[in-house]
């Protein structure tokens, strides 16, 4: 029998480097006054949550991702995990390729990294049978032709924009046409929500998939919240005031294996943002200093060995995210690193949350581990390492600012590769309790394949787009595409006029080649950002 | 000896960090690494001819992985490089190992391969 020796001699760090304690005690948190630094939940700063009564006041949300297929498929999953008890909807995939399904590069891709969406017919159907102003509607990425097709399909079920309630993941980046348009598209957006969707978040300011690349929990929290800035500045540019739009700002974090560290993280962030929306930008309004956040669990943790060992760390993930207090949750599926989720993993995350929410009391307390000597000291000096780093952010030209964050990332996903490698970080299955491929079939049937791409999906949705395209109206598709050029050779606002070009049902691949023709491919990336560079 | 040229490659953007952490690995170890970026099979090979390279390393995430490596063979033959070693690496199924071997794929990396096995495999001189 072999004796552990992990943790009696060796140092435990942090992820951003700082010596953990073996012991906490009231010595590390004697600078914590309770009024000022933490405040009841609900109570500004906020550190202990924005509710005062926690998930008892209302619970989070059950968001596990969803994306296969063609709309039918992904409506079909959907619907089976509303049945079941999810209760967001948030859909990957949709408009992240700026051609048609009938296009050779959607071979082998359409379906499979997320669902594909042609026109808004496509829309119709990934929401049959479920009613759009109860759930609350996450679009992942940030396509405008798919958010005029939500927006398109509210009007032909009668709903009103100001009944929806949603996110869309949706950030500033540098660039655009100068201080007014800067963020382009995205600012549009903003606008547009801001002016006629009171309960849709505008921005959410994605942390976590930089997170993910390896990022220690301090990166993660001042690369969004200096994001978080960048967008409330650029809509103050365009003429906001900060109370108007800062309440609808939001974030998207990870959580890691690190759980304590987590929620401490989580904290620290609510904390902060709270203090400079307070501080530096004189908001009035409480909820502009709410932090809110959704949570999607690690992916760079979870192992293609033994892979049952996947459920039990999303278990941990997710229980930071909980005790954390986030809005709302995706539990990333134990199979996730083979493929496509199969049907029982993807139940198997949403049952992870309803237990953590239904039989342990975790949600029932808010805050819980506040108070506890640890995680008030991790939460001061995630806050202080937080404001340094934001702080020499700040002190960069933008551009390099942005570019500092992504070298970091790889930076930081470099050096984690070859700590796992040299054993100096523990993998279980992979660096430490490795086990044969054979010692494991002996164990008994072992879950390794997820779900198996399918070939028809393309045909069938090609079918679909040829359908939607014979069934409309030819003038109304001429008189749409001309609205739509004008209004982005004139730089009004964009989004009206889409949802107009929607509505005639021009695909998203006619879309992106009409506006190309006004303004150029390569300005068109600079508009639109990432979600129409994709495959 | 001139040093292995080796063209690395992913079938989508972003999500690039096991990219950029083999590519540089690989670097580290003296291999010289031409970055394609997110490339096209039709891009990849147009990329491996004007480069010269000896070895492709194909990123799988987004793309079905057989599919997109038959059309990557087929191209490759087309234009004179039958023999063009590839490696790939990436979210790939068990059930898809032995058919990417088939297609001459000389070695398939899933998470949880270390560096030091990617760089000893694609130096390798044959």
């Amino acid at each position: 029998m072999t004796v552990e020796s992990g943790y009696g001699n060796r140092q435990r760090n942090t992820t951003y480097g700082h010596p953990l304690k073996p012991v906490y005690g009231p010595d590390d948190v004697t600078q914590v006054d309770y009024a000022r630094d933490l405040g009841s939940p609900g109570q500004y700063p906020y550190t202990r949550g924005v509710r005062p009564f926690g998930y008892r006041e209302r619970e989070w949300t059950r968001r596990q991702v969803v994306g296969l297929g063609t709309a039918e498929e992904t409506n079909q999953r959907l619907r089976y995990l509303f049945e079941q008890g999810q209760t967001g909807f948030s859909v990957c995939g949709m408009g992240y390729a700026p051609y048609e399904s009938s296009d050779s590069r959607s071979e082998g891709v359409l379906g499979r990294g997320g669902v594909w969406i042609d026109t808004v017919r496509d829309i119709e159907t990934l929401f049959e049978g479920i009613d759009v102003a109860k759930v609350t509607i996450n679009q992942i990425g940030a396509s405008l032709p798919v958010f005029a097709m939500i927006l398109a399909e509210a009007d032909r079920r009668g709903v009103a924009y100001a009944n929806l309630h949603g996110t869309i993941q949706n950030v500033v980046m540098p660039g655009g046409e100068g201080e007014q348009l800067r963020g382009n598209h995205c600012i549009d957006i903003i606008e547009f929500c801001t002016r006629h969707m009171p309960h849709w978040n505008h921005t959410s300011i994605s942390a976590r998939n930089l997170r993910d690349q390896g990022l220690s929990s301090v990166q993660e929290v001042a690369f969004g919240i200096y994001q978080g800035l960048f967008t409330l500045r650029a809509a103050l540019a365009r003429g906001f005031e900060v109370d108007a739009v800062a309440p609808r700002i939001t974030f998207f974090f990870s959580a890691e294996n690190e759980l304590l560290e987590e929620v401490a993280k989580y904290r620290a962030a609510r904390r902060l943002w709270s203090r400079l929306m307070s501080e530096r930008f004189g908001s009035r309004d409480e909820r502009s200093q709410l932090l809110r956040f959704h949570v999607q669990t690690s992916a760079l943790s979870l192992t293609l060995q033994q892979p049952l060992n996947n459920i039990i760390r999303a278990t941990i993930h997710a229980l930071a995210a909980v005790m954390g207090g986030a809005q709302s949750l995706s539990v990333n599926s134990f199979d996730e690193v083979i493929a496509i989720p199969a049907p029982a993993a993807a139940m198997l995350s949403l049952r992870t949350q309803q237990i953590i929410a239904g039989e342990t009391d975790v949600a029932a307390i808010a805050d819980p581990l506040g108070g506890s000597y640890c995680i008030e000291a991790l939460t001061n000096e995630i806050e202080a390492e937080t404001r340094l780093l934001l702080e020499r952010l700040e002190n960069m030209p933008e551009l390099k600012a942005w570019q500092f964050m992504a070298d970091e990332a790889d930076e930081a996903g470099y050096r984690r590769q070859h700590a796992v490698d040299a054993g100096e970080r523990t993998m279980v299955g992979v660096n430490r309790y490795r086990i044969t491929d054979e010692e494991e079939q002996e164990l008994g049937p072992q879950p390794r394949e997820g779900s198996s791409y399918s070939p028809a999906w393309r045909q069938k949705q090609i079918a679909r787009l040829e359908r939607a395209k014979r069934e409309r109206d030819p003038q109304r598709v001429e008189a749409a595409k001309k609205l739509l050029v004008e209004a982005y050779g004139a730089r009004v606002n964009i989004v009206p006029p889409m949802v107009e070009a929607v509505k005639a049902c021009l695909s998203i691949g006619e879309i992106a080649s009409l506006l190309a023709g006004v303004a150029g491919w390569e300005e068109l990336k600079r508009r639109h950002g990432l979600y129409l560079q994709l495959y | 000896m001139r040093r292995i040229r080796f063209l690395l490659v992913a079938d989508s953007p972003g999500h690039t960090t096991g990219y950029y952490v083999v590519g540089r690995a690989l670097r580290e170890a003296g291999v010289e690494v031409i970055l394609g970026g997110y490339a096209r099979p039709e891009e990849i090979v147009e990329t491996a001819l004007q480069e010269d390279v000896d070895c492709i390393g194909l990123r799988i995430m987004d793309r079905e992985p057989v599919m997109l490596v038959s059309r990557l063979r087929q191209l490759l033959s087309e234009r004179g490089l039958p023999d063009m070693r590839v490696v790939v690496g990436g979210i790939i199924a068990g059930s898809d190992i032995g058919r990417l071997k088939k297609l001459g794929v000389e070695a398939v990396f899933r998470p949880g391969a270390k560096l030091g096995d990617i760089v000893a495999q694609v130096s390798v001189r044959l």
